[in-house]
């Protein structure tokens, strides 16, 4: 089971902040993610800086049982 | 009088609250071009007036309130103005940029900028209108808070829609990091509010009818039409500002150990959600508010003691949040609210408490504070504006309170000023920003580099190569930015909307990469900033200024009056003392890495320094050489 946080506009949009789902492989994850909510697209995905646990990550990145993927979408300006 | 450009009222009037009388300022057509207004025209004025023996409680201290060109013209997020004087807090020269409505009625009353001389003998404040200056007692004023010293004013003046400023009672008992309030926003660095406090003026109105010349109003017109439809549809402009506003950004410095916390001995703070941009927007906030004029619309307003208020910046999250070990929010609210009223600066204020917390643990000042705990918090903020008990001490700052108690070496200020919510061994660059820094440890005067470094790029944030070109490239661009009247926030839609829709794509990885290798092509474009004569497309401010003020510009004329700008304010520094040695960071910055695991997370200060005085034209001591003054027509 993977951990999957969500932040920055795309948590707000989507209303989902954290959830668990299978997947082995980061193109997996983010299929899956997209099924959750009709306001989360692949390109929304696109846009999102990945970390897995807490390492830069890519859409090519596998998974592993346990893992912590976050999606945030890039932010700037204070 | 007939002025050449658009855009001014012609007026800067010199006002001598000793002998409470008015008299013009003399500012030329050529003082427009060379200085354009708000902080540069600020330097300008104070430069010829300041000698290096003022201190910032004398009568020869002026505060100089300035307005930009565009300020009232329509262009986006205009209605900004500046005040700018000797700092209680750093002994130099302070600016201070707010987004309250009072700049744009100072113009409508038919004035640039107003010069506050000498002291007023009794308790005062000042009305302003189209023919007048007026000065009332200030008795039935002086000990309210700003929100309800603004409300007196509406009574007062008998109307709604006019300008004011007041400061609360952190100004009136001069606590070092007072701030100045114009509506709900704040020039609230440096220490300005109790300069007024020490001047006995507690507050300033200003009203009048008059409208701003614009040069070609129907280009002018398309061309904000333009303008504002690019801010909307930018991702940051259009879409994080308007939700998260700059809170958003608090996950995101998390997640690159920016975080400032526990007094930035770390940059990971572990509750962060709990105070992060993402939990107000969902659980707190009530809706965006925006500055007049202004299409990004930033704030946050929020509910706090059952009124609608303004929420806080991500400074004040960051600062009084995980920087004392705080994840309750709704504290946090609470305290901004509270810093607004009392008219103090939350950053200087949290910074303060944070330096004092870790002071207490390491035994070195045994004040009752320390990281989490705290229930007493409100009561102290009450005692630091009323100069009660512990509170009278606090009011002095960081670095005063490290001079007598020890522990310099984690008072986290630069030149007296606490430094902002950055924590900079992960963006090396924002740490050159904070020690050279004209007004000391801010993160938007100090070039903002932690934009290329994390939040919003990804540039490789622990090298030096290329920072220094940058820190200076951003700075005279956010200078004139600041001069001509804006938000600085305009410039962030300066970034190609596909640089961040694509953070993970091939492009975006080349410029991260390309970044740290064109610091030769920066300075070139700082040392020649001619040879950028163009309008940039992603760039709207330079053609507002040709359409709206009638004043040539470009580019690269628009840099090279920022430079001038930052050059000038320099040289004032200067004669007060600054050199390459108060261009510094505390020790926990720059000898002791973040990461033990990483040596490399620490600032190294004196390589970008070094290349920093190279590429702005001044000697091994940080002060400009003759022929820099020369080249940018400063003597």
């Amino acid at each position: 089971m993977i951990t999957v946080k969500l932040f920055g506009l795309l948590r707000i949009e989507s209303g989902i902040k954290e959830l668990h789902l299978e997947a082995d492989t980061m193109k997996q994850l983010c299929d899956n993610l997209c099924l959750q909510s009709e306001r989360i697209s692949k390109k929304d995905l696109d846009k999102c800086i990945i970390l897995i646990n807490g390492n830069k990550g890519n859409k090519r990145s596998k998974l592993q049982d346990g893992d912590t993927v976050i999606f945030m979408s890039p932010v700037a300006g204070g | 009088m007939s002025l050449k450009y658009s855009g001014y009222m012609g007026k800067v009037m010199a006002v001598d609250l000793t002998t409470e009388t008015v008299s013009e300022y003399p500012w030329s057509d050529t003082e427009r071009e060379l200085y354009i207004g708000g902080k540069i025209m600020a330097a300008r004025i104070l430069a010829d007036h300041l000698t290096g023996k003022e201190t910032a409680f004398s009568e020869d201290n002026w505060v100089v309130i300035s307005t930009g060109p565009l300020t009232g013209t329509g262009a986006p997020s205009s209605a900004r103005f500046n005040i700018s004087a000797l700092s209680p807090q750093t002994g130099i020269l302070a600016s201070s940029n707010c987004g309250g409505s009072f700049g744009l009625y100072l113009k409508k009353a038919g004035y640039d900028a107003l010069i506050l001389k000498g002291q007023c003998r009794k308790k005062r404040w000042l009305e302003i209108n189209e023919e007048q200056f007026i000065f009332h007692d200030a008795d039935e004023l002086w000990g309210t808070k700003t929100g309800e010293c603004q409300e007196k004013l509406i009574e007062l003046i008998g109307k709604k829609n006019f300008g004011k400023l007041c400061i609360g009672p952190a100004g009136e008992n001069l606590v070092k990091y007072a701030s100045i309030v114009s509506d709900e926003r704040s020039a609230g660095r440096t220490g300005l509010g109790a300069v007024l406090g020490w001047k006995n003026l507690k507050a300033i109105t200003v009203s009048g009818t008059k409208m701003v010349p614009v040069h070609d109003k129907e280009q002018t017109a398309q061309w904000i039409k333009k303008w504002v439809s690019y801010l909307q549809s930018h991702p940051l402009t259009g879409k994080q500002l308007p939700k998260l506003g700059t809170a958003g950004l608090v996950s995101s410095m998390q997640m690159h150990g920016l975080l400032s916390t526990r007094n930035a001995s770390a940059g990971h703070f572990e509750d962060f959600e709990k105070v992060s941009g993402e939990t107000l927007a969902e659980e707190y906030n009530i809706t965006n508010k925006g500055c007049a004029t202004c299409p990004i619309r930033c704030a946050r307003t929020v509910k706090v003691y059952d009124k609608t208020v303004k929420g806080p910046e991500l400074e004040t999250l960051v600062l009084l949040g995980g920087n004392i070990g705080n994840c309750n929010l709704q504290k946090i609210l609470d305290w901004n609210y509270e810093l607004d009223e009392l008219g103090m600066d939350t950053i200087s204020a949290a910074g303060t408490i944070a330096w004092a917390m870790e002071a207490n643990e390491k035994g070195l000042w045994h004040n009752g504070l320390s990281f989490g705990s705290i229930d007493t918090l409100s009561s102290i903020f009450d005692d630091i504006a009323h100069r009660r008990g512990i509170g009278d001490e606090l009011a002095e700052g960081t670095k005063r309170l490290s001079e007598k108690y020890g522990g310099k070496e984690f008072a986290m200020h630069s030149k007296g000023l606490e430094l902002s919510a950055y924590e900079p061994r992960r963006a090396v660059g924002q740490g050159l920003g904070y020690a050279v820094s004209n007004r000391g440890g801010c993160h938007l005067n100090g070039g903002y580099l932690v934009i290329l470094e994390g939040l919003g790029l990804n540039v490789d944030s622990q090298t030096p190569k290329a920072k220094a070109d940058f820190t200076m490239l951003f700075q005279d661009l956010m200078e004139m930015i600041s001069a001509s009247g804006q938000c600085l926030f305009t410039s962030y839609a300066f970034f190609p909307a596909f640089l961040l829709n694509k953070p993970n794509g091939m492009l975006v990885k080349i410029v991260n990469f390309a970044a740290t290798h064109v610091g030769w092509a920066v300075r070139l474009i700082n040392k020649f900033p001619r040879i950028c004569a163009l309008h940039l497309p992603m760039f709207h401010h330079t053609k507002m200024f040709t359409l709206a003020i009638g004043m040539k510009m470009d580019f690269g004329h628009y840099i090279e009056i920022g430079e001038r700008g930052y050059n000038l304010e320099r040289m004032i520094n200067n004669r007060f003392g600054i050199t390459a040695e108060n261009d510094k960071l505390p020790k926990r910055l720059t000898n002791v890495p973040q990461d033990p695991k990483h040596p490399e997370t620490k600032v190294p200060l004196e390589t970008m320094k070094k290349t920093y005085y190279q590429a702005r034209g001044w000697d091994k001591n940080g002060i400009p050489k003759e022929k820099t003054l020369r080249r940018l027509k400063i003597k």
